[in-house]
């Protein structure tokens, strides 16, 4: 039961839906699977006048672009992803992340762009319902942190969850951009902030439209860890994306991208630990190497009963497994 | 930050309800909602289909879930207008008349019910998972079933039944 008040529109294009946010001045919240926003409603964290529903607008199916490249609209329901044939075969990375959202009617209702758009989240926060009597947040208005009391006004540690995110930054993927001036398109590293206040780097009048992944170079391998303690209906504690090329003799690292979410504000790349990796022959204790130089360079947050500690050690395992995984699927027959 | 000082509409301006139609079960009905009702109040308190439940209403149970085109959706994370001319299908649908569906059956036959509460939406997460894959293995079953909590059986039952429904081997222990 939402307990306040507010109206409803459903513009048939994106165009319009575009429009209409722009007319509203940021009294609307875009409404897409609701997966995250309607409980955010309920729990009354987010109390906006109008809903801006996507529900009226068909995605468009995925395509191949003429360089290779695969365009997915950003209102494909995050099921629709894991069962694509196309995006099995030319982005299989997101497939898996896909998959390794929430629960099946999760995944049934939730769309790409409202994935990526997700609140960020902290143990307090999101509990609200059960803290309703105590003193807001900064997040909320207020003037106190619960979890990390010393934090100052602008400082806010609440972590970003989308098990989407860390894949698509891993895979270089774009971001195309609709308002009513156009379409701007950025990489999916810059739709984040890094400010747990304000994670997205969005105006209210705009609308993630689509995700453009690049097509992989040859010898390229590509590894996707989730860490739960459930494995099914749950946030992650981190989730890993990896994606690594060999160079043309196959023993060399050409390159890597490392991507790590639901750790801190943003998903992370560490970057001392990818530079490591490049033009180095990616043996075991390389790779081990850079998973523990990623794990310290993340510097995780503690959260949701996690403490850093943990999650290091947890990063520092997974990555060199997927470490290892990736190099064998750039050098596998398949690839 | 988030913008809390904004309350919905704020006071003295009530959103209109408007009329929106569910083909509930092969039946139409026509119920007047305001945008925040969300599809589970609709079904129970409008429609009076009370066999889907509400139980953590925030999404992560899975008890409310029913089928909107064919689909398992969580109802009490969906507005009901946002379902005006959709096919949703609840636990009542399932039975024809006396006769339970086969996979109702395999409920009762491996004890995969105790307090009954996430049954109707267990049933719901299974039937849609049927009606795509027509022999799931246990790992599909798992997959398909995660977003649905029970807190008696231990799943291990409703798996079977799953099995057994899907007629692969599994034999009812409850006969």
């Amino acid at each position: 039961m939402i307990l306040f008040d507010f109206e409803l529109e459903r513009p048939g294009t994106p165009a319009d839906a575009v429009a209409l946010l722009e007319r509203l001045h940021g009294d609307a919240r875009v409404l897409a699977g609701g997966t995250d926003l309607v409980p955010n409603m309920r729990a009354e964290l987010i109390k906006p006048g109008v809903l801006v529903s996507l529900g009226a607008i068909a995605p468009e199916a995925p395509a191949t672009l003429p360089d290779g490249a695969l365009r997915i609209d950003a209102f494909s329901r995050l099921a629709e992803l894991e069962r694509s044939e196309l995006v099995r075969a030319r982005a299989p990375m997101l497939a898996e992340s896909a998959r390794a959202v929430g629960g099946n009617q999760v995944r049934e209702m939730g769309t790409l762009g409202g994935n990526l758009c997700q609140e960020s989240r902290c143990l307090y926060f999101n509990q609200r319902h059960d803290y309703q009597f105590a003193a807001p947040c900064y997040k909320l208005g207020g003037d106190r942190c619960y979890p990390f009391p010393t934090n100052k006004r602008d400082t806010c540690w609440s972590v970003y969850m989308s098990d989407v995110a860390p894949a698509l930054i891993a895979l270089g993927a774009e971001i195309e951009i609709l308002s009513a001036k156009g379409i701007r398109r950025i990489s999916a590293e810059d739709l984040f902030t890094g400010n747990g206040l304000r994670p997205l780097a969005l105006d209210a009048a705009e609308l993630v439209r689509a995700v453009i992944v690049p097509a992989p170079a040859p010898r390229t391998g590509w590894a996707f860890h989730k860490s739960t303690v459930r494995g099914g209906l749950e946030f992650g504690m981190a989730v890993i994306a990896v994606r690594l090329e060999l160079a043309g003799d196959g023993k060399t690292c050409a390159g890597a991208r490392i991507a790590i979410g639901a750790v801190r504000e943003r998903p992370v790349r560490p970057a001392a630990a990818e530079r490591a990796l490049a033009d180095a022959a990616p043996d075991d204790a390389r790779l081990a190497d850079a998973a523990a130089a990623a794990a310290k360079e993340v510097n995780p947050l503690p959260h949701h009963g996690f403490t850093k500690r943990y999650l290091m050690d947890n990063i520092r395992v997974h990555l060199r497994r997927l470490l290892v995984r990736a190099v064998e699927r750039a050098g596998g027959p398949q690839a | 930050m988030l913008d809390v000082t904004k309350s919905g509409l704020g006071t003295g301006t009530r959103a209109q309800s408007r009329l929106v139609s569910l083909q509930v079960n092969g039946e139409w009905h026509e119920v007047a909602v305001k945008p925040r009702v969300t599809l589970v109040e609709a079904i129970r308190d409008a429609i009076g289909l009370t066999g889907t439940k509400a139980s953590c209403e925030s999404g992560t149970c899975g008890a409310c879930t029913v089928l909107v085109d064919g689909r398992p959706v969580l109802a009490c994370i969906t507005l009901a207008i946002e379902c005006d001319g959709k096919e949703v299908r609840t636990v009542e649908g399932l039975a024809d008349g006396e006769k339970l569906s086969a996979l109702q059956e395999a409920f009762l036959d491996q004890g995969a019910i105790q307090c009954g509460f996430c049954t109707p939406g267990m049933l719901m997460s299974a039937t849609a998972l049927l009606e795509r894959s027509p022999r799931p293995t246990r790992e599909e079953i798992n997959k398909a079933l995660e977003g649905n909590l029970c807190r008696c059986t231990g799943y291990n039952a409703i798996v079977d039944a799953v099995l057994q429904a899907s007629d692969q081997g599994v034999k009812p222990v409850m006969k």
